[in-house]
């Protein structure tokens, strides 16, 4: 009989410190002249209302349905809890369902498979080889993921696949075979500092998850304000944040009265030190917030209220799509909403992502008037894409031929406003003083703004 | 070392914090003194009741009943888990039992990752009305749902050692934290008291999952794990006392924030529980080998 059944043994004390332990080592996971310019959006801003489209435009013969042998097409996306992009493949997919109602590719169906990966080099490599090998797929578009493109990139390159996507890690941008639609972390810091610089703040504190890669990330964001003459500091913090408080008035403290912080976190940890700084009062302690893309989402002005309207200031690479009213913009409204069921987030920049990825790709795909549709025929066709007017970004966008791309390279800043993100600032080049942005333009030169409302 | 004013901001968030480390801890001892199990799933529990409570706020429902739900959802679950696993692990080791419960928090971590995505960019709070008052110390504004974290921290661990030492059933309770057979042979309703103590942790975890979505974060992975926190402060206590459990805690959340300002330490700073109970453990056991050896002499 055992004396004392409850008290704590030495196993389960030793295995509580365990779980412990274990579970806090997971959650330590994860600047030259500055010149921009500082242009007018290409999109119409003006009254939020939808006006009345037809999905029919997706494609060449409306109301037709594609039946020729499809065209095969791929996209890897990371899908674990907390953190899931499956939103732009779904979207892409959305649109491809949307072309293939109407006409197809020359009457060709796409077939779109999606694979997800839990963050697992050696699932993602498998994905890959399942992509190619089992589904015969000629093109790879709306590859989202924390690690794909540090994973794949060589074996893309070896195949001859040039990847449309979204990109995460710095191979996303500094590889010849990748291409994203969007900035990524280190160029929309950059816009988000840029902008704090240019209200001539004294200060700027840098905040962002602790996880790989944040030296990369901040090198941006150091060279502009190293090159403005503004103290920068730079502050990691273990995620899930669970002291918000303290991070909170650790940045205000940092930044001073005349000084801003600028955030790079996903949305629920954004909002954590935002509310926190809210409920503590000291959200007007410095002259201004920052935040990177992932920041802009109605979401979060709905959950911080009008406190931070014209207080809190998102880089945004793709266009407000509450204050944005165009013909690409309502198509993407209307693709969402008669294919987009699968989409969970709704109207928002993973969606917008997805949308323009595909629309690139049909783009391409309608280039080729052979008729044939192979992997080589399809790449060089991606690869060829040139000063495309997508309707969603700022700049005409290119592939084109380089060591690297940054195709994205100029972005909107929005603000919250009574539970919507609206337009603070249109179109404003990223800076050149990142070395990065510099060595793209040296490249690619830097592309012409679109014209409105395509 | 930065100057004395720049900690003073850093005691009141360390107070907040404290309180909320301590809220979870009492639950886990109370659970653990009366069945033996280390309810891992707590903070998991606390995350489903908030989620629950934040749809149906945006349901359209009144906040009183939302937050009732919050508490009914983290109760049931809890309840739900102890009478169907209870009995079957009840004669299993505390090891075999504290992992079941992982399973629990590992099948809530991933519903809740199912119907509360956050892939749109999703990011959810609940505020209570208690955020929007309250009054300032040393330039910080310190909000009533911050006084009531902790103040419920102090009435919980107090009702809860008064209840443990004055009813039958908290009796009953320590009577089976000492031996759960001998408890049975008296002729206690082993389940009936083993059933209370898992609905009273569920409740606790309701309480703690309601007041940690509004002062942390409404998120699932942040609530789950905040758990982990806590289990720092029962070690401490050694899963035992609630009043040492609740000490330990407000030190850990004072020591964790006050090591905040000073930039050589900062990004250590979340490292403060796991160090403070190792160097209690550390101690604890060498003064039982002392004093071990001192009864061998």
């Amino acid at each position: 009989m055992n004396r004392h059944r409850h008290a704590p043994s030495a196993r389960i004390l030793i295995a509580a410190a365990g779980v412990a332990l274990a579970a806090a080592g997971c959650s330590s996971s994860s600047s030259s002249t500055s010149t921009t310019t500082s242009t007018p959006p290409p999109s119409a801003t003006s009254a939020p209302a939808v006006a009345a489209v037809s999905t029919s435009q997706c494609g060449t013969k409306p109301g037709v349905a594609a039946t020729g042998t499809p065209i095969a097409l791929g996209g890897i996306v990371t899908n674990q809890p907390g953190t899931s992009f499956t939103d732009i493949a779904n979207m892409a997919n959305a649109y491809f369902a949307c072309v293939n109602a109407n006409g197809g590719i020359n009457g060709h169906p796409i077939k779109y498979y999606i694979e997800t990966e839990q963050t697992n080099p050696t699932q993602i490599a498998a994905d890959a080889r399942q992509l190619v090998d089992t589904d015969h797929v000629v093109g790879i578009v709306g590859n989202t993921s924390i690690i794909e493109c540090a994973v794949d990139t060589p074996y893309w390159a070896k195949l001859g696949y040039y990847v449309i996507g979204s990109g995460i890690a710095s191979q996303c941008w500094g590889t010849p075979n990748n291409i994203t639609v969007n900035m990524g972390p280190r160029y929309s810091s950059d816009g988000a500092v840029q902008y704090a610089i240019a209200q001539h703040v004294s200060k700027i504190v840098f905040d962002q998850s602790n996880v790989p890669g944040t030296g990369y990330i901040a090198a941006g964001p150091n060279a502009l304000a190293k090159a403005a003459g503004v103290p920068i500091t730079d502050l990691t913090e273990n995620v899930p944040i669970s002291d918000a408080d303290s991070v909170a008035i650790k940045e205000v403290d940092d930044a001073g009265p005349n000084g801003a912080v600028v955030l790079n976190f996903t949305p629920p940890e954004a909002l954590v030190i935002l509310k926190a700084a809210q409920t503590l009062n000291i959200e007007d302690h410095v002259k201004l917030w920052g935040c990177s893309t992932p920041c802009n989402t109605d979401f979060l002005a709905q959950s911080l209220g009008p406190k931070w309207n014209d207080k809190l200031f998102v880089n945004a690479e793709l266009a407000p799509p509450d204050s944005t009213n165009t013909p690409t913009m309502n198509l993407y409204k209307a693709i969402l909403k008669q294919y987009g069921k699968a989409v969970s987030g709704g109207i928002g920049s993973f969606s917008q992502m997805g949308f323009t990825e595909a629309e690139i790709a049909v783009h391409a795909l309608e280039s080729i008037t052979s008729g044939t549709y192979t992997v080589a025929t399809v790449n060089a066709a991606f690869k060829a894409v040139t000063n495309y007017n997508t309707g969603m970004l700022c700049q005409l966008w290119t592939f084109g031929n380089y060591p690297m791309h940054i195709a994205n390279n100029e972005d909107y800043t929005v603000t919250p406003d009574n539970g919507k993100m609206v337009q603070a600032q249109g179109c404003t080049l990223i800076s050149s003083v990142d070395p990065q942005i510099a060595a793209y333009r040296a490249d690619a030169g830097t592309a012409a703004l679109a014209p409105v409302a395509p | 070392m930065p100057p004395w004013s720049d900690f003073e901001p850093f005691i009141v968030s360390g107070l907040a914090l404290g309180g909320v480390y301590a809220l979870s801890g009492v639950g886990l001892v109370v659970l653990y003194r009366a069945t033996g199990v280390l309810y891992l799933a707590f903070g998991a529990v606390g995350a489903m009741g908030a989620l629950v409570a934040w749809s149906l706020v945006q349901a359209g429902a009144p906040g009183w009943i939302s937050w009732l739900v919050c508490i009914a959802v983290a109760a049931l679950i809890t309840l739900g888990y102890g009478l169907l696993f209870g009995p079957p692990l009840s004669k299993r080791d505390p090891l075999v039992k504290a992992v079941a419960t992982l399973g629990l928090t590992l099948v809530l971590y991933g519903v809740m990752d199912l119907l509360w995505t956050t892939s749109g960019g999703e990011a959810r709070s609940i505020t209570l009305p208690t955020d929007n008052s309250g009054f300032t110390v040393a330039s910080i504004q310190v909000n009533w749902t911050q006084v009531i974290g902790l103040a419920a921290g102090v009435v919980i661990t107090a009702a809860t050692g008064a209840f443990l030492r004055y009813t039958n059933l908290g009796t009953a309770m320590r009577a089976m934290a000492n031996d759960r057979e001998i408890t049975a042979t008296l002729g206690v309703p082993v389940r009936k008291v083993e059933a209370a103590a898992w609905l009273g942790c569920g409740v606790l975890a309701g309480v703690a999952g309601l007041l940690l979505a509004d002062m942390v974060a409404l998120d699932a992975t942040t609530l789950t794990f905040l758990v982990v926190s806590s289990l720092a402060a029962v070690l401490i206590a050694r899963l035992r006392s609630i009043a040492l459990t609740f000490a330990a805690a407000i030190v850990i959340g004072l020591v964790h924030d006050l090591i905040t300002p000073i930039t050589s330490l900062t990004n250590y700073r979340d490292m403060t529980p796991f160090v403070l109970a190792a160097v209690a453990l550390l101690v604890v056991s060498r003064r039982q080998v002392m004093s071990r050896s001192r009864e061998e002499a």
